[in-house]
């Protein structure tokens, strides 16, 4: 249902305030839609180990890897962007090299006002736009993009409306114009926001979609409520934990399994899930964008199985 | 040598010795609260501290039970949070507004009332000053001189921007410095960008090719607001270098500190390694990582003295067994990889356990500074005899 509408599109952008595993929940996303049998990109920011990490297969580069088979990962360095950018516009190498080796050109593009966040998004349209030789199918069924959590994730879809306003004319300007249309389409590109079941966690995601709304135009297609405790204990399961902690019992529930300390751990199990409940419900009520739970997972680490376990769990909801 | 001071009480004396201190941590970890937390513990025991944050969703103002924070120092009222704090001990807050910042710093340095208006009317000053990534450390770093140039101020704990990368916060004066040192200003301030002089008569043939090629890439327009832009900034380079100089040595100075705060998985501990390393490398004057939000062991903090089988219903020992068992595989993976950190660094972290319920006012605050130390705010005993 939610990945139904999600991959109507061709684009998907997460966000969300950092730590809410905007990187775990994009790449079960991208594995999913694999498991559709679509050809899929994950775009990394400036990240190169994530997605690797994730999914296995070598830290992402300037060029898209496969790493499963019809799921290919890429790195956007904005300053490897901005040379190719230069490389296809500026035809000639004499020409390219000299541009490109120049320290004024270097200094100049670390320095220039949000030139970075543009090249990475044109480069991103210029992904969804791309089309195959001689189908002239779209090269990539979905795009999923991890945005970068620099200050608040909306800083960086801002920077286009800030640059739109900024330079009426030429070809950034113009480009700059496509890019937040290319955003604001409902119809190609769908804005993810992810969540943790927390109080600072969910103040932002609702003031992010507020704001994605009122002032970027676009409107959030679902929230992702990630690292959720969901109930396991039945209501007498939970008067039962109550009473033998009230009583003090003592023994071993089975072999390494004290029941003094199964009972704290359930009982901070039923606290959680709580937690997550109520905020579940907050988000439920302000927000009318489709929400997605995903479980909290208690593993050594979150490698492929776990994300293929995300990724049933989105195809599920 | 002076026998080395446990974590917590190297901490303790950096609350109530030193002048300012930094928070770093990527974004998501409790860094606000962390350093929300530490302010507080320092106001109470007795210092006068200042809390700034620069976090644009205002999570500060949450933490202490706050609906809003502004860009103007506000007084706390720790009167709520029994017991008063010691003597001379008060609290302030406050959120770093870029945008306001730097429209101050521009009506503060510019020589004239025309270079400011230049400035504050810059199309691209207007619009994207404040949406920059890089603006919040630079805004950061200067409002992090002025404050501590105030002695209404014993100490000032500085929260940083949520990065993915802790260091971004530390290299910003680096950076600005460097950009004004080069040669891409003069570049930008020649003459043959500047509004009306763009007639392409460029000396050199070379220069010309250079023109044409970046109105190719950029577009002429672009570049002329922008070195308009950076023209509008002229006659204010040298105070901003000489600023960012004087934050760089502030930083590595025996009164300032730093403070890394971390996730405890051992993705985020590795970070925090690297970390620790650059900020030596730097001569930053490291004091203590937090390592927030770790999750304990059950079994570790009840003892259960029988070994006979619990009369349990079989349904409910089955999902007893697996919470415990869920909670302990992660308090394990966790406590391995703490203990990496501490062999790596050679500094033990303060820890502080995963909370059951979120942190939104004072008295959560008081707690968390309660769980990291193992103790509630120190009283110096010099005030305890004045009274």
């Amino acid at each position: 249902m939610l990945l139904d509408s999600l991959f109507s599109r061709r684009l998907v952008f997460l966000t969300g305030k950092g730590g809410v595993g905007k990187s775990v929940v994009g790449a079960a996303v991208a594995v999913a839609a694999r498991e559709r049998g679509k050809r899929v990109l994950l775009v990394e920011v400036a990240a190169p180990l994530e997605a690797a990490r994730l999914l296995g297969g070598p830290p992402s580069g300037g060029r898209e890897t496969e790493v499963l088979s019809g799921l290919f990962t890429v790195n956007l360095d904005p300053a490897a962007v901005m040379d190719e950018y230069v490389r296809h516009v500026v035809k000639l190498e004499m020409f390219t090299r000299r541009i490109l080796e120049s320290p004024i050109y270097r200094r100049f593009f670390a320095a220039a006002p949000g030139l970075e966040e543009l090249m990475v998004l044109g480069k991103i349209m210029v992904l969804e736009e791309a089309r195959a030789r001689f189908s002239q199918k779209p090269l990539w069924d979905l795009i999923v993009v991890d945005a970068p959590a620099t200050g608040h994730g909306l800083a960086f879809l801002k920077v286009p409306l800030a640059a739109s306003a900024a330079i009426p004319a030429g070809p950034i300007g113009h480009n700059v114009r496509r890019v937040l249309a290319l955003l604001r389409d409902p119809r190609r590109t769908a804005l993810v926001v992810v969540a943790v079941p927390e109080e600072m966690a969910v103040v932002e995601a609702v003031q992010f979609h507020g704001l994605a709304k009122e002032e970027l135009k676009i409107e959030p297609a679902a929230v992702v409520l990630n690292a959720c405790h969901e109930r396991r204990f039945t209501d007498e399961d939970e008067a039962e934990v109550l009473r033998l902690t009230t009583e003090g019992a003592t023994g071993d529930v089975e072999r390494d399994v004290p029941l003094p300390a199964a009972l704290r751990a359930a009982r901070r199990q039923i606290r959680r899930r709580k937690l997550t409940r109520f905020y579940r419900d907050r988000l439920r009520r302000t927000l009318d964008a489709p929400l997605v739970s995903l479980p909290f997972l208690f593993r050594e680490a979150v490698g492929l199985d776990e994300v293929r376990l995300l990724a049933g769990k989105l195809e599920a909801a | 040598m002076a026998p080395r001071l446990s974590p917590a009480a190297a901490l303790e004396r950096a609350l109530a010795t030193r002048r300012i201190l930094v928070a770093c941590g990527s974004g998501g970890v409790g860094k606000t609260t962390a350093a929300a937390a530490l302010a507080l513990r320092a106001a109470r025991s007795g210092r006068r501290v200042l809390v700034c944050t620069i976090d644009p969703s205002r999570r500060l103002a949450t933490s202490l039970g706050l609906n809003q924070l502004s860009g103007r120092p506000r007084g706390i009222d720790l009167s709520r949070l029994p017991p008063p704090p010691a003597r001379g001990g008060a609290l302030w807050a406050m959120v770093l507004d870029v945008k306001s910042t730097f429209d101050a710093l521009v009506t503060r340095y510019t020589p004239d009332v025309a270079a400011r208006g230049r400035i504050l009317g810059n199309r691209f000053y207007r619009h994207i000053s404040a949406a920059l990534a890089g603006s919040h450390e630079y805004m950061a770093m200067e409002k992090l001189l002025e404050l501590t140039e105030d002695r209404r101020w014993d100490l000032v704990v500085l929260d940083t921007p949520p990065t993915r990368h802790a260091l971004d916060f530390l290299e910003a004066p680096d950076r600005l410095m460097d950009f004004l040192d080069t040669s891409v200003l003069r570049w930008f301030l020649r003459p043959y960008f500047v509004a009306g002089r763009l007639t392409l008569k460029v000396a050199t043939r070379t220069g010309a090719l250079a023109i044409r090629m970046a109105d190719r890439f950029l577009g002429l327009q672009f570049l002329q607001d922008l070195s308009e832009f950076f023209l509008a900034f002229e006659s204010m380079y040298d105070g901003f270098k000489e600023r960012a100089s004087r934050v760089h040595a502030l930083l590595r100075e025996a009164s300032s500190g730093f403070v890394m705060v971390a996730g405890p998985s051992p993705l985020a501990l590795e970070e925090a390694l690297y970390f620790h390393r650059r900020l030596t490398e730097k001569g930053m004057p490291f004091v203590a990582f937090v390592v927030n939000r770790v999750h304990s062991d059950p079994a570790r903090e009840v003892r259960s003295r029988r070994r006979e089988r619990a009369d349990v219903p079989l349904a409910l020992a089955a999902r007893l067994s697996e919470t415990l068992r869920e909670q302990q595989v992660l308090a394990r993976a966790e406590r391995r990889a703490v203990a990496r950190l501490e062999v790596d660094t050679r500094e033990r972290p303060l820890l502080v356990p995963e909370l059951d319920h979120d942190i939104h006012d004072l008295r959560g605050l008081a707690e968390f500074g309660q769980l990291a130390f193992g103790s509630p705010a120190p009283r110096p005993r010099a005030t305890a005899v004045a009274r």
